[in-house]
């Protein structure tokens, strides 16, 4: 069968910079973070972070009382960005439940993990030995994708990848080849996480890879690419697309955002944690080969940037590598400095924002003025502090997640 | 509180039905309780009055039903 081309036809997004494609977009090009002091109440070691939260979402509002009451946070911020990107596809209301080409391929890394970590708590703190009967299907990772698959009605494939930082990528990618083979006409994907229940917090503070600040700096906290860079802030959020076939959008008159026209997924297959760049630079060629676009036709790459010491210049490395010359010219930016690290759906938000720099011609910023820009990370057209504005032609946003699986999707505007 | 308007507030506060549809003669299904909100509302109405209901017990059909169980278990207490 001819490849389809794959059309993206609805965006949705619930983060720490507030809900909505276009408001989000405009705080980041203005360079604001979403990101400060997070204290909790947990005796007698209460947490004490930088954090991205979603402060503003009411989930009983949103969704109703008995179906937030239903769902852990994730599945929470996942329904409510999956409604509105399918609202801004201007699909039918409701998909046909028995129709297999309407789909969902959804990314979580920790899932419902604040819901097992409630449980643990009535069963070792309290002393009780059942826990609600709900936990197993509020805990489990695919409830996100079934909440959205039962209340958008779509009856094909409804699939969950959990791949650490590139789990909402993966699902990305996955879902583009199956519009792309024409096993579905239309597949909404993305990801959400909520990272912030005591034990996993306690969990990244062990590995010493979380950014340090007091109440003044926690705006500035993540750092990508710079000297000062001290790691990644924790963040929650959700975010969706509607993956669609080109001509099945352009039929119904469809407003098509941008083109997916790539994606590739390796593994380092090297260390769980250390990143290389080896990995990463063929993973970028394979997204380039798999688009069928030329190095020098992409003008910017949202990068996986999470502000570790080590993480940063390997990446940085694997761009020079894949771009030779044409890297000078690369637009980079890291938009985890403002909206942190989505952990699981970090990939989703940063598709989102990808989307919205190709349709809008603006390059969102690195956060900050980049005066001590590491050397390591140097060899790239770092954007920082204000957006750029220029006609985008072809847009990477790259994931790369421990345990060594590299995700990069590769983008194109939509004529 | 008695156990029928422990009920009821249960019904109201987790899936907002209106207290004046809730009455003894009402079947679960009717309200929308299917088998996984039955444990929910079970286990409320346990961690509440300090009982709990066998694993075994019978399932009931209406409301008048769940309460009678309830009941039955707060006398034995």
């Amino acid at each position: 069968m001819t490849p389809r081309r794959v059309a993206i036809t609805g965006l949705g997004v619930e983060s720490p910079l507030g809900t909505g494609t276009d408001a989000v977009f405009a705080r980041l090009c203005a360079g604001e973070s979403g990101l400060a002091l997070h204290r909790t109440q947990e005796e007698p070691n209460p947490l004490c972070m930088v954090a991205g939260l979603c402060g503003y979402f009411d989930a009983e509002a949103r969704l109703g009382r008995p179906a937030a009451m239903s769902m852990d946070r994730h599945a929470q911020l996942g329904l409510a960005a999956a409604q509105s990107a399918w609202a801004d596809s201007g699909l039918p209301a409701r998909g046909e439940a028995s129709d297999p080409r309407h789909g969902i391929a959804w990314g979580t890394a920790l899932g419902g993990e604040a819901t097992y970590e409630r449980g643990y708590r009535e069963l070792f703190i309290k002393g009780r030995t059942r826990v609600s009967p709900l936990a197993v299907v509020m805990g489990m990772n695919n409830a996100a994708p079934s909440h959205i698959a039962i209340n958008l009605g779509l009856g094909g494939a409804c699939l969950n990848y959990t791949l650490a930082c590139a789990s909402a990528a993966v699902a990305i990618g996955e879902a583009f080849r199956r519009v792309r083979s024409g096993e579905a006409t239309v597949m909404l994907t993305g990801g959400s996480d909520s990272p912030h229940a005591y034990g996993v917090v306690r969990a990244w503070e062990a590995m010493q890879v979380m950014a340090r600040a007091d109440e003044a700096g926690a705006p500035d906290a993540c750092r990508p690419f710079l000297q000062t860079r001290t790691g990644l802030v924790l963040s929650e959020g959700a975010a969706a697309l509607v993956l669609e076939d080109w001509d099945h959008a352009v039929a119904r008159g469809a407003r098509i955002h941008a083109e997916l026209k790539g994606y590739a997924c390796n593994c380092d297959a090297s260390h769980l944690v250390r990143p290389d760049p080896a990995g990463q630079t063929r993973a970028l060629r394979l997204a380039l080969d798999d688009a069928g676009i030329a190095p020098d036709t992409v003008d910017y790459v949202n990068a996986h940037g999470t502000a570790t010491r080590e993480g940063d210049p390997i990446e940085i490395a694997a761009l020079r590598e894949t771009f030779g010359a044409h890297a000078a010219q690369l637009r980079v930016s890291a938009t985890k400095s403002m909206h942190g690290h989505l952990m699981g759906a970090a990939g989703a938000i940063e598709a989102l924002i990808t989307v919205a720099a190709l349709a809008q011609g603006r390059v969102p910023p690195t956060r900050g003025d980049g005066a001590t820009l590491d050397a390591a990370c140097e060899g790239v057209r770092h954007v920082f502090g204000q957006a750029e504005e220029m006609p985008l032609r072809h847009a990477l946003s790259s994931s790369f997640a421990f345990g060594g699986t590299n995700a990069v999707l590769a983008f194109g505007r939509a004529d | 509180m008695d156990t029928f308007s422990l009920l009821r507030d249960a019904l109201s506060q987790r899936m907002n039905i209106e207290p004046e549809r809730v009455k003894p003669e009402t079947l679960l299904t009717e309200l929308g309780v299917d088998s996984l909100m039955l444990l929910e509302l079970i286990f409320e109405l346990e961690e509440k009055l300090g009982v709990t209901v066998p694993q075994d017990v019978e399932t009931p059909e209406t409301c008048a039903q769940l309460v009678e169980i309830v009941d039955r278990l707060r006398t034995s207490a």
